[in-house]
C-alpha cells in the first residue's frame, strides 16, 4: 500500500504540472455538461412533418351549428411537431429522402364529412421506418384524440342543441330542413289543458297516458346532457405544473456525470499506465519495489480520485444551476455522499477498463487514441434502448457507462434507491475485478 | 545482497526534478533517510538540485541521473547496460569515476558494452555472449590471450 501511495502521490504531482491536461479537465466536465443541456434540448425538440392539406381546411368549420375552430387545431400540433405544409409530391419526396420524418395527410372530402355527421373522416399519416417514428406516431395519435375530443364537445353541443329544442322547444334545422316545434314542456301543459277540457272519460285516459309519456321523456331527455359529457369524457385528464426543466432533470445530470468519467477516466487510464512504459521504469519498479497488482492497483486509484474531484465539481455545477434556475425539488445535495460513493465506483471501473486498454496499446499516444476511439462506440451502444435490441443492451452491460447512469440518477433521486444502487454497486465492482484481473495479467508485457 | 540496475536507456520520470526522481525511488527502495541520501547522491553525480524537469536535462546528465537511481541504497552489485552508449568522452569518464564509488567500497559492478576500450579500461572478468550463447568466460588477461574471444575486435 505504501509503494501505492508514493506512486499515487507522484502521478498527481506530475498531472497538477502538465497545464494543458489541467485546462482539459476543467474544462471537459463543463463542455460536456453544455453539450448535454444542448442535445437535450435539440432531442425535446419538434420533429419536423410534413403537412398536406388536399382539402384546403378553412380556418373554421360549422359542425350541426356550432364552429369549429380549425385553424387552432393546427397550431395545437404545431407545438408538438413542426408542421410544414407542402404539396403531397413533395410531401412523398421528403419523405423518402429522410428530410420529414412522418407525413400527415388531409384527405379530399375530409371536412364534408366532418360536416356530416354521419361517416368518420380519415387523417393519414405516414412515416419513415426508424427509432423516432414510433415517437411521431405517439404524438400524431395524441393529436387525433385532441381532434376527436374537441370534435366530441362540438357535436355533444350541437346535439345538446336538439335535446334543449325538444324540452323546450323553439326554432332549429337538421340536414338543411329548417323547423318550429313547440317542445315536450309545452306538449305536457297543452295535454293537460286538453284533458280538463275533454268531456269523454275515454279520451281523457288516453289523453292521460300521453301526459305519463311527455313527464317521462321529458325527465330522460333532461338527463342526457350529463349524460352525454360523462360519456364523451370518462377520464379527464387534470394538468399540473410541478416539473423541471429537461435539460436541469436526473437524467441529464446522471448521463453528463457518467459521458465525462467514461470519457476522461479510460483515456487518463490508458495513458497512466502506459507512460510508466514511455518514461521506461516499469522494469526498474518492479524489479522489487512495486508488484505489478500494486502498479495496476495504483493506476485505477489514481483514475478513481480524479473521478471522484471532477464527478463532484460537475454536480456542484449543476446543483448552482438548478438552485439559480428555482428548478422544483432543487439539488439533492443531502444525497452528495452517495454519489460521490456511485463516483469512486464507476472511476474505478473506468479506470480498471483504460488500464487494460493501456496494457493492450503499450504506447502512451496510441493508449490514448485506442480508449478515445474505443469509449465512444461503447457509449453510444450503451443508449440504445433494450426495447430496439437485445444484443447491444448486454453488450453495453460490460462497460460501465450504463451502470454508472443508473447508479447516479438513483442515487440522487429515488425515493427508494437501495435495491437499485446494490444492482449497480456489484455490476460496477465485478466489471472493475474482471478489468483489473485482465490488466494484471498483461502488465507485464510492459517492461519489455 | 543488493542490487542496483541502470538501464541503456534512463528510467525516470521526465517531468519531475532529478531530487523528485531520487526521493522517490529512496522511498520506493526503503531508504532510511531517504532526503539525506538524495542529496549525497546529487552530489556524487554533480547535478543540481534544482526543480527543472528531467526530462530537460542532456542526455549525459540524465544518464547521470539514471545511474545515481540504480546507486541508492547502497547496492553491493551494480548492473549497467550499456550505460555510455550516448555520452562523449568526457562524461563517459566522469560515469566510470561515479561507478567505482560501489567497487571502491567492496562491490562489483556488472556491465554491458560493445566497447572494447571500456573493456580493457575497466573490466576485470570478461563474459562474450555471441547471438545469446556464451562463448567466452574469464578474466581479462585470459580475454586478451584467447583468438576465439576476440570475436569483436
Amino acid at each position: 500500500m505504501r509503494s501505492v501511495a508514493l506512486l499515487l502521490g507522484k502521478d498527481l504531482r506530475i498531472l497538477g504540472r502538465s497545464r494543458a491536461l489541467v485546462v482539459a479537465f476543467v474544462a471537459y466536465p463543463l463542455l460536456v455538461a453544455a453539450l448535454v443541456g444542448l442535445v437535450a434540448r435539440f432531442a425535446a425538440d419538434r420533429p419536423r412533418v410534413a403537412f398536406v392539406d388536399l382539402d384546403n381546411l378553412p380556418k373554421t368549420l360549422e359542425i350541426g351549428g356550432e364552429r369549429f375552430d380549425v385553424k387552432g387545431v393546427i397550431d395545437q400540433v404545431d407545438a408538438a411537431v413542426e408542421l410544414l405544409p407542402m404539396p403531397a409530391a413533395e410531401a412523398d419526396h421528403r419523405l423518402k429522402t429522410g428530410r420529414v420524418l412522418a407525413e400527415i395527410i388531409i384527405p379530399r372530402g375530409f371536412a364534408a364529412r366532418l360536416r356530416g355527421m354521419v361517416e368518420s373522416p380519415e387523417l393519414i399519416l405516414k412515416t419513415s421506418p426508424g427509432g423516432l417514428s414510433d415517437d411521431i406516431r405517439r404524438r400524431t395519435e395524441s393529436l387525433v384524440f385532441n381532434l376527436d375530443r374537441r370534435l366530441q364537445t362540438t357535436y355533444i353541443e350541437s346535439n345538446l342543441g336538439y335535446v334543449d329544442l325538444l324540452l323546450h322547444g323553439g326554432k332549429g334545422s337538421f340536414l338543411g330542413n329548417r323547423f318550429d316545434i313547440i317542445g315536450l314542456e309545452a306538449a305536457g301543459r297543452s295535454l293537460a289543458d286538453l284533458r280538463r277540457r275533454t268531456p269523454d272519460p275515454a279520451a281523457r285516459k288516453e289523453i292521460e297516458q300521453l301526459e305519463i309519456f311527455v313527464r317521462e321523456a321529458t325527465l330522460a331527455i333532461g338527463q342526457t346532457g350529463s349524460a352525454m359529457r360523462a360519456i364523451a369524457n370518462p377520464i379527464k385528464l387534470a394538468e399540473g405544473h410541478g416539473g423541471r426543466s429537461y435539460i436541469l432533470s436526473a437524467t441529464v445530470q446522471s448521463y453528463a456525470v457518467a459521458l465525462t468519467l467514461a470519457v476522461l477516466c479510460v483515456i487518463l487510464g490508458a495513458g497512466a499506465i502506459a507512460s510508466e512504459r514511455d518514461e521506461n521504469v516499469v522494469g526498474r519498479l518492479t524489479r522489487g519495489l512495486v508488484r505489478l497488482s500494486e502498479l495496476v492497483a495504483e493506476k485505477v486509484a489514481l483514475v478513481t480520485a480524479i473521478a471522484v474531484a471532477l464527478g463532484l465539481a460537475l454536480i456542484i455545477v449543476f446543483g448552482i444551476a438548478v438552485e439559480a434556475a428555482g428548478a422544483p425539488g432543487g439539488q439533492p445535495w443531502q444525497r452528495l455522499p452517495l454519489f460521490a460513493l456511485g463516483l469512486v465506483l464507476v472511476g474505478a471501473a473506468f479506470g480498471a477498463f483504460g488500464v487494460l486498454l493501456g496494457v493492450v496499446a503499450r504506447e502512451g499516444r496510441t493508449a490514448s487514441l485506442l480508449a478515445f476511439l474505443v469509449v465512444l462506440p461503447l457509449v453510444l451502444v450503451s443508449l440504445i434502448p433494450r426495447s430496439a435490441s437485445e444484443a447491444p443492451f448486454w453488450a453495453a452491460q460490460l462497460f460501465p457507462f450504463s451502470h454508472g447512469v443508473a447508479f447516479f440518477e438513483s442515487a440522487l433521486y429515488d425515493l427508494d434507491p437501495w435495491g437499485r444502487l446494490g444492482r449497480q454497486a456489484l455490476w460496477l465492482a465485478g466489471l472493475t475485478a474482471l478489468f483489473g484481473a485482465a490488466s494484471r495479467a498483461g502488465v507485464r508485457r510492459l517492461a519489455r | 545482497m543488493k542490487i542496483g540496475w541502470v538501464p541503456q536507456r534512463p528510467a525516470l520520470y521526465g517531468r519531475l526534478s532529478p531530487f523528485e526522481n531520487l526521493e522517490l525511488f529512496a522511498r520506493l527502495e526503503g531508504v532510511a533517510e531517504p532526503k539525506a541520501e538524495v542529496r549525497r547522491l546529487l552530489d556524487l553525480v554533480e547535478l543540481p538540485a534544482g526543480k527543472e524537469p528531467a526530462g530537460r536535462l542532456s542526455v549525459g546528465n540524465q544518464q547521470r541521473l539514471n545511474l545515481a537511481i540504480g546507486l541508492l541504497g547502497r547496492p553491493d552489485v551494480l548492473l549497467l547496460d550499456e550505460p555510455t552508449a550516448s555520452l562523449d568522452p568526457r562524461q563517459r569518464r566522469r560515469l566510470w569515476a561515479i561507478a567505482g564509488e560501489v567497487r571502491g567500497r567492496g562491490g562489483a559492478v556488472a556491465f554491458a558494452t560493445q566497447n572494447l576500450e571500456e573493456l580493457e579500461r575497466f573490466a576485470t572478468r570478461v563474459a562474450v555472449l555471441l547471438a545469446g550463447e556464451l562463448v567466452f568466460e574469464g578474466t581479462i588477461v585470459d580475454y586478451r590471450a584467447d583468438p576465439s574471444a576476440q570475436v569483436f575486435a
